[in-house]
């Protein structure tokens, strides 16, 4: 397949993986990469070292392209951005913020700049501070999220800006990467998935968690706080979601007790596979994900089954 | 003259009543703004006073929003 995201980005397929906190390390990604897509190395708030260890590591695995997904709120953000242009890194995402600041630095030092955004007028700043492309998130998508689902958000976005558009949040197999690029995206940003591929270290009580939800078992929590946050229903939510509901409705609502809840829990989710009080990121379409996969089978199979849908579809509008 | 207009573009875009702000207001603890609110309401007023606002400034009051836009015009 060739869109204007494979021609940019240097990839085979227009499918971009998420760069999930505890999940994106470089055993995904690189599987990513070497499968055809682009791998992306999540680096959350980790500090210089540990990102320089991860980027190592990808460059001994693949010497396909790559990103690097810098995360704003990182506290060694700055060391981070120092070491990313330093080491030659070609692409960038960024989410939980506007990488205004760095920008003239990663233009200038010829890296590709994607950040993540979840508005028009996001997406406009965003282009015309010099982003390469921009990712749409619908509200579909696991994690932190914005308030307009992808269906509506991506073909707003595709009109406002001229630079090619990626589209996240509720793609789940083929047919929704052939409806992607309908609505006029270039490519698609694949999460959920990913997370229950062969080579994602997530834990495997997290990959059962997903491969059994159903159609309506994610939640959003943190809707109160403005921080709202996509996640498969369990303990640690329905307590969390009581809080919060409690809370609101009080003159000086105290929402330390969610704070205690929420810390650690992605970690003890991803990495220690708690699935009661841990924090399973997961997007609405975990329902439609029925079995572990290679990375090659899912990327392949999102391919194929986007060609066939096209073909199978296309009489509809011959006649 | 600034404040009045960033006042009319936050009561137009969130809804709310003109009492309901002030220079100290802050947009998230008092508006209940989010980020994707505060983009929204900037985007306006670059549109509307036809200017460039560098949102790296931190802007969490309207008073910051419009020593900001004042600083610009200056």
């Amino acid at each position: 397949m060739k869109t204007a995201i494979t021609e940019l980005l240097n990839i085979e397929y227009p499918i971009i993986q998420g760069a999930m906190a505890w999940v994106a390390d470089a055993d995904l990604a690189s599987a990513v990469s070497n499968a055809g897509g682009l791998g992306v190395i999540g680096t959350g708030h980790d500090s210089v070292d540990i990102v320089q260890q991860k980027v190592e590591d990808m460059q001994s695995k693949t010497d396909k392209s790559f990103a690097v997904n810098v995360m704003l709120l990182n506290p060694h953000v700055e060391e981070v951005v120092d070491y990313l242009i330093a080491s030659g890194i070609k692409i960038i995402t960024t989410g939980a913020g506007n990488p205004g600041k760095y920008m003239a630095r990663f233009k200038e030092a010829g890296i590709s700049v994607i950040p993540v955004v979840a508005s028009v007028a996001l997406a406009k700043r965003m282009e015309r501070i010099g982003a390469t492309a921009v990712v749409i998130e619908g509200m579909e998508a696991g994690g932190h999220i914005g308030k307009l689902t992808t269906l509506t958000l991506l073909p707003q976005v595709v009109d406002a800006v001229s630079i090619p558009v990626i589209a996240a949040g509720g793609f789940g197999d083929g047919r929704s990467l052939a409806a992607a690029l309908m609505l006029g995206a270039q490519a698609i940003q694949v999460g959920t998935r990913f997370v229950v591929s062969n080579e994602s270290n997530a834990h495997q009580n997290f990959k059962q968690a997903i491969l059994n939800a159903s159609d309506i078992d994610t939640v959003i929590t943190g809707q109160i706080n403005g921080h709202p946050v996509r996640v498969l229903r369990n303990k640690l939510t329905t307590q969390y979601l009581q809080i919060e509901k409690q809370e609101t409705g009080k003159e000086n609502p105290n929402f330390d007790k969610m704070e205690e809840l929420a810390k650690g829990a992605l970690r003890r989710a991803v990495v220690e596979g708690d699935t009661e009080s841990g924090s399973m990121m997961a997007g609405q379409i975990a329902g439609l994900i029925k079995k572990e996969e290679s990375v090659q089978e899912i990327i392949l199979d999102y391919v194929n089954s986007a060609k066939a849908v096209y073909k199978e579809r296309q009489a509809f509008f011959d006649n | 003259m600034v404040f009045e207009k960033v006042k009319e573009i936050i009561v137009d875009q969130l809804g709310i009543e003109e009492s309901e702000v002030a220079l100290a207001t802050d947009f998230e603890n008092d508006l209940k703004a989010d980020s994707l609110d505060v983009f929204q309401i900037i985007s306006e007023i670059e549109d509307e006073l036809d200017i460039t606002i560098d949102t790296d400034q931190n802007l969490k009051t309207v008073e910051d929003l419009v020593n900001y836009i004042e600083s610009l015009e200056a």
